[in-house]
């Protein structure tokens, strides 16, 4: 095995390692940080509870919907 | 009646998805609950149209994504200088440590073409497929990852991440190419 030979090899082993540790190379770095940052604008928002109001709005909808069927069969 | 309940209840459990996807594409946490509120609306009358057993999420955001670009065209393109204007508002007190990041984030994803933060929104945080996504934005599976790789850079280039230390070749790449790794 040459030099170059093994240092390939050195260079693919430590790719392996690397990956499982989850330090993937520079390229992906940066979209690893896009994704985590990503992830934490959206679940600012979508963590939060549902807003009453959107309760009281599908109740309101149920109760007209209930209604119109009720008149409709009398 | 319980198919009823059923749609509701699954209904119920998307809307802080569908509060988080409005809240990126108009830029105003106001402006992203009248949004989702008329999606319901809609989403409610339309409800026989819904194929239970299909992704009623993707169903969802179809209807929510469509309300929005409707109310844009009706609105004309100043609604959203206003708007971007009001999410820098709405970025908060740099001073909060921690936040920092998120905000610098934000501000950086409102700099983005609408097509290029929607499908990253899309996919690299409501969850969706390539496929998925592509249905929603009604184009090809290829439009999209082209968006996403392009938003990406962008907001690289936007954070300055390029080049950055923080990002740059760590130090099994830095002795192969010869260069010391960044501190």
């Amino acid at each position: 095995m040459s030099d170059r030979e093994a240092e390939d090899k050195k260079l693919q082993t430590g790719n392996t390692q690397r990956s499982q540790q989850q330090q993937p190379a520079s390229g992906l770095g940066i979209n690893a940080a896009i994704g985590k940052q990503l992830k934490a604008y959206y679940d600012d928002v979508a963590s939060e509870p549902v807003p009453d109001r959107f309760l009281s709005l599908l109740d309101a909808l149920d109760e007209a919907e209930t209604a119109s069927k009720k008149n409709d069969r009398e | 009646m319980s198919a009823q309940f059923d749609f509701r209840k699954e209904l119920i459990t998307i809307i802080p998805n569908l509060r988080a996807f409005a809240t990126s594409l108009t830029g105003s946490f106001d402006r992203a609950d009248d949004l989702v509120q008329e999606t319901l609306v809609k989403a409610w009358d339309k409800q026989h149209t819904f194929q239970p057993g299909t992704n009623m999420k993707a169903w969802l955001f179809t209807i929510l994504r469509n309300e929005f670009y409707t109310q844009m065209r009706k609105k004309g393109r100043e609604v959203q200088d206003v708007d971007g204007i009001h999410a820098m508002q709405l970025a908060g007190h740099p001073e909060q440590q921690g936040h920092l990041d998120l905000q610098d984030f934000r501000k950086a994803l409102e700099m983005l073409p609408d097509d290029q933060r929607e499908a990253l929104i899309l996919i690299g945080a409501s969850g969706f497929s390539y496929e998925e996504a592509a249905e929603i934005c009604k184009c090809a599976v290829g439009t999209i990852k082209s968006r996403v790789s392009r938003a990406r850079t962008r907001i690289g280039e936007i954070l300055g991440v390029e080049g950055d230390g923080d990002y740059g070749p760590d130090s099994i790449s830095s002795q192969i190419i010869g260069v010391a790794p960044a501190a």
